[in-house]
């Protein structure tokens, strides 16, 4: 790469063309035509209001806030224990264990969620919340597992020697030394958990069903059915949602480089 | 394990302590190592019998290469190993079956270990937190401990803002704060550059000298046990070769390896013609006198003689005392500026001479010289 050279202009044709998909939504979502419509013929926010009053939309956006939350956590609940266990240990049947951990991720998402939806239909955990965190927390496992035991490879463990040599039991060990140091691979995981649920189709549509539909469903739903323009703001909403996270990480990184620039000059 | 019949025994001063043995009267005692094991397999001996008894208020050296056994020793006296045989006691109080964090020992770390996410304050104040003493105290006394080890003013940084010898030194400040029985230092120069390294043996070397806390050094670098210790324990294939005063390792070595390990130095094979005496036998010099020993005659021994305790010349004006005599060809040398190495072969035996730079000056190469050795100069050991 030159690196200073100015974008040419195939570049800008390329980037266009991939982009406009993800951006006609913005402008589709202040329209006040009443199926989805590019250009608009008219501005207002009329699909705004229609969907923050909206039991239909507002439901699935609470439905998905709380699967995502929920696999977040049952994630976490598991593959914490599972990382220090599987980097830490070694015993009969670490192997296995390991490539069970990592299946969901070469499984193809079709066939998980056909297997769920014949599954849990016996077990009467379709359409529940239960049932789709459930299915979720199973889809997270692996690039949780991958994210953690990275960053507990690369931990390092006379810290937690430090911390009983002077004075810490194993439980305040963690609470006061391997959690903080850890803290920044927790949240990332966390959050790579929380988006994998709340941005999941496949399984969703499978076995979600009407009671704990979630924001995807609902779309695709809603798409099938007439093309509701207010799909055009759920997707803007998400787009901005999305857009903020990504500039507060950079933020948060940038702040982060700089402190250890200054950490450097100080040495 | 015990050091090995010690050849030089006879020859050492009345003014010298005996080295660690079994028959002292446990009194002094205030570390006590006894007979400790460790194997990962059960077969091979990561430490293989090692027993010292250290008395309180003493800086003792772990001398010996990596994987000889001084740091899963050391491992084993914080409790992050477990001995499979053998015992630890402090103070007559056994360690072995208590947790790490009950031990009371402080610990310095060969990488520090700071806890990145806590500033130097806190880091220091963390054993005082776990201890259960009050916040404005624990601040107080953190602020004291980083004090005496001149970061005063470094108190609200956080370790990765701070010098490796900035971090040294809180680490030290941390493992001293809370007044431990025993101090560890696990080769914590070791990542320093020379200058920083050596004035911080001097500061350690200052701090053991005004807080009198029991020390164990491990090192694999002869020049700092020599330089800090007050005991040098010497391992080897997960045993103590020697435990004894500096002078007394470099002097009078236990066995080889440890004349070996611990300054440069000459072997040559000798069969003991007459040990009252302190005469053996070399077939390539012939009769030579060395310190009195309890071998047997008749065994094969190794005479050790350090470079520098040569002299040129045959030493007419020498002032009295028991000279060896030998012929050396020189092949080479080296100037280090204070000193000149110059290597050279008497017969077949390659001989290493340490000479001041006006002895070395009119030597060249292929030239052979006469070279001289007190008898007290040198050393026999069991081969």
């Amino acid at each position: 790469m030159t690196g200073q050279r100015p974008i040419g202009p195939l570049t800008w044709l390329i980037l266009a063309f991939i982009a406009a998909p993800l951006l006609i939504v913005v402008p589709m979502s202040f329209s006040t035509a009443p199926s989805l419509e590019f250009p608009p013929p008219r501005w207002g926010f009329d699909y705004y209001r229609a969907f923050f009053t909206d039991s239909r939309w507002l439901q699935p956006l609470l439905n998905s806030f709380i699967i995502a939350l929920g696999a977040a956590a049952l994630t976490m609940l598991l593959v914490v224990p599972a990382s220090f266990a599987m980097v830490r240990h070694r015993f009969r049947g670490r192997a296995l264990t390991n490539l069970l951990l990592l299946l969901p991720l070469t499984a193809p998402h079709i066939v998980i969620a056909l297997g769920y939806y014949s599954y849990f239909g016996s077990l009467h955990l379709t359409q529940t919340y239960a049932g789709v965190i459930l299915a979720h927390t199973c889809l997270a496992v692996p690039m949780v597992f991958l994210t953690l035991s990275a960053a507990l490879k690369g931990f390092d463990r006379n810290l937690e020697r430090a911390g009983a040599n002077l004075g810490a039991s194993p439980l305040r060990v963690f609470r006061h030394v391997t959690f903080p140091v850890l803290r920044p691979a927790f949240v990332v995981a966390a959050l790579f958990a929380f988006v994998q649920s709340f941005d999941e189709t496949v399984v969703a549509l499978f076995i979600s069903g009407r009671d704990a539909a979630t924001l995807p469903r609902k779309i695709f739903d809603a798409m099938r059915t007439q093309a509701d323009p207010i799909v055009a703001v759920v997707s803007t909403l998400l787009l901005a949602a999305v857009i903020a996270a990504v500039i507060g990480s950079r933020a948060w990184q940038w702040r982060r480089k700089r402190m250890n620039a200054i950490a450097f000059a100080a040495q | 394990m015990a050091p090995q019949a010690d050849e030089c025994d006879r020859v050492r001063s009345p003014m010298m302590p005996a080295t660690s043995s079994n028959v002292e009267p446990q009194a002094a005692h205030y570390l006590d190592i006894v007979d400790v094991v460790k194997t990962y397999d059960g077969v091979r001996r990561a430490v293989d019998g090692v027993s010292l008894a250290i008395p309180k208020g003493e800086f003792v050296t772990f001398l010996g290469p990596s994987g000889s056994g001084k740091t899963t020793t050391l491992m084993m006296i914080a409790g992050f190993e477990e001995p499979s045989a053998g015992d630890i006691r402090i103070d007559g109080r056994s360690l072995v079956s208590i947790a790490p964090h009950r031990r009371n020992i402080g610990m310095v770390f060969q990488n520090y270990a700071l806890f990145p996410h806590m500033n130097a304050a806190d880091n220091v104040a963390f054993p005082l937190r776990m201890r259960g003493v009050e916040r404005a105290e624990q601040l107080r006394r953190a602020a004291a401990a980083l004090d005496t080890v001149g970061l005063a003013s470094m108190a609200s940084r956080h370790p990765r803002e701070l010098s490796g010898g900035q971090q040294q030194r809180v680490a030290l400040a941390r493992a001293l704060v809370f007044e431990p029985d025993v101090l560890l230092l696990d080769e914590p120069l070791g990542a320093l550059d020379k200058n920083l390294r050596e004035q911080m043996q001097v500061e350690i070397k200052h701090l053991h000298g005004s807080l009198g806390i029991t020390t164990i050094f491990v090192t694999h670098d002869q020049t700092e046990a020599m330089t800090m210790s007050d005991r040098i324990a010497v391992f080897n294939n997960g045993q103590i070769e020697q435990f004894a005063p500096p002078l007394e390792v470099y002097a009078r070595p236990a066995t080889q390896f440890v004349g070996g390990f611990v300054g440069d130095s000459n072997f040559l094979d000798v069969v003991v013609s007459d040990p009252a005496r302190g005469l053996v036998r070399s077939n390539v010099l012939g009769e030579l006198a060395t310190a009195p020993s309890t071998l047997a005659a008749g065994t094969a021994a190794r005479l050790m003689v350090r470079p520098e305790s040569f002299r040129i010349g045959a030493g007419a004006d020498a002032p009295k005392g028991w000279w060896n005599h030998c012929s050396v060809r020189i092949e080479g040398s080296v100037n280090y500026g204070d000193s000149v190495l110059v290597m050279g072969r008497t017969g077949d035996i390659p001989i290493r001479l340490r000479l001041s730079g006006s002895d070395a000056t009119p030597l060249t190469e292929g030239d052979t010289v006469r070279v001289r050795w007190r008898a007290e100069d040198s050393c026999l050991l069991a081969r």
